[in-house]
């Protein structure tokens, strides 16, 4: 009988211990849950972390190049299939070859898209290259006049003021400005590695590695699985305390 | 530690950009245009997408479209429009062909996203054909999901209801 009774008081301390302890990771776990369940709702795979410390820790450096061409006045970066106008993400573009400003319009060329921005860097629309019997675009140039013109498998095409539709050019008669590469200013550079490393680590991703543990790597995980068995043991300790009635482990007093 | 770390380097490094390249395309836009037009493409017009238009489309989306214009290509009641959206991450090209404010046709042409590539099949993309917009702008028949896909499926409605919309109201649908 009192060995049974040492028993229940040893649960109920351990119960009470491990249950103080974890309350703080249970915390988490349902409110990080919550969170992945409801993460089209607060868009966390559209958010995307800054913190540097946290893009080290997931080994995110920026991109291997990063290649800029000027186009009325403006930077027009392009890093791997990311471009970037004054520094800020502009869209996705493919092996990008250049940028023009025929004074109206930025035209940004990638190998297979073209994208047309207006002055304050909003994406007016995505042309698909795809010319009959041309390849990629391998660069994108103005006329004298201020026509837009690309070379591609080294045939020239010229677009018409609106930008819809493309006529083949012939070489003897071109006088163009090629987009040619040109070095960002630093702030520029630093800006578009800063946005690019970030693009790389969404909130949800993030939340699903601290919700599972894996951002702390195998042994994160371990700590994690002992965790949720601290938690199985509080449920069943929870049970049998509950079953042995209020009164048992309890120190009785004696009254006066 | 430092193990974690390399894995995390060789999957931002070398198999994330990957991901980000990798795109499926089912038909170039001058096939679709070639199909669409027997082979006699119209030329193209725009729809600016400002004021009341823009109103629409976010109500339609859910979002802003992500470019001011939409290329477009019409003859007497039909009409063809080469559109994109974000299906999880990346933008799913679709070419949608409409006459008389009803689907002809609805085909994937660039696929990106590294999952729910199912919707490009013309088993699933069939089942538009013949939709049109009811009263409250919504496609007037159901679209069984797929699993997996449902927000490339989700995207591809979106997408079908934008082309009706913008059919009837760039004036393309009385023929104009």
């Amino acid at each position: 009988m009192v060995r049974k009774k040492h028993r229940v008081s040893v649960m109920r301390r351990l119960h009470r211990t491990l249950g103080a302890s974890a309350a703080i990771f249970i915390l988490f776990m349902a409110l990080s849950g919550l969170a992945i369940n409801h993460t089209q709702d607060l868009e966390l795979d559209r958010k995307h972390v800054s913190q540097s410390l946290l893009l080290g820790w997931y080994g995110i450096g920026g991109p291997a190049q990063i290649r800029s061409y000027t186009a009325g006045g403006n930077w027009l970066s392009f890093a791997d299939s990311r471009v970037y106008f004054n520094g800020n993400f502009l869209s996705t573009l493919a092996n990008g070859v250049g940028a023009v400003f025929n004074g109206d319009l930025l035209v940004a060329a990638g190998g297979e898209e073209l994208l047309l921005v207006d002055r304050e860097g909003g994406l007016i629309e995505r042309i698909h290259w795809d010319q009959p019997d041309s390849g990629a675009i391998d660069s994108i140039g103005l006329l004298e006049n201020g026509m837009v013109l690309v070379r591609s498998a080294e045939n020239l095409w010229v677009a018409d003021t609106q930008m819809l539709r493309w006529q083949p050019l012939e070489q003897a008669t071109v006088t163009a400005g090629w987009s040619e590469l040109a070095e960002e200013p630093e702030e520029i550079r630093q800006a578009v590695i800063q946005q690019y490393r970030g693009a790389g680590l969404s909130m949800e991703r993030l939340l699903l590695d601290l919700h599972s543990g894996r951002i702390f790597g195998p042994a994160g995980i371990l700590v994690y699985d002992i965790l949720a068995l601290i938690v199985g043991f509080l449920a069943i300790s929870g049970v049998i305390l509950w079953l042995r009635g209020p009164g048992n482990g309890k120190k009785k007093y004696k009254k006066f | 530690m430092f193990r974690k770390i390399h894995l995390g380097a060789l999957f931002f490094g070398l198999v994330l950009p990957k991901m980000l390249l990798a795109a499926t395309v089912y038909e170039t836009q001058a096939e679709f245009l070639d199909r669409a037009f027997n082979q006699l493409p119209p030329d193209p017009g725009v729809a600016w997408i400002s004021g009341d238009r823009k109103s629409a489309v976010y109500q339609l989306l859910g979002h802003d479209y992500p470019a001011l214009r939409i290329r477009y290509w019409c003859r007497d009641t039909r009409s063809a429009w080469i559109l994109d959206e974000v299906g999880k991450d990346l933008p799913i090209t679709v070419g949608v062909v409409i006459v008389d404010n009803f689907i002809e046709s609805l085909r994937v042409l660039t696929y990106r996203e590294n999952r729910g590539g199912e919707v490009a099949t013309p088993s699933f993309t069939q089942q538009f054909n013949g939709s049109a917009l009811d009263d409250d702008y919504s496609l007037d028949t159901h679209i069984d999901g797929i699993t997996g896909a449902t927000l490339s499926v989700r995207a591809l409605s979106r997408l079908a209801a934008l082309a009706l919309f913008l059919q009837s109201d760039v004036g393309c649908s009385d023929g104009s």
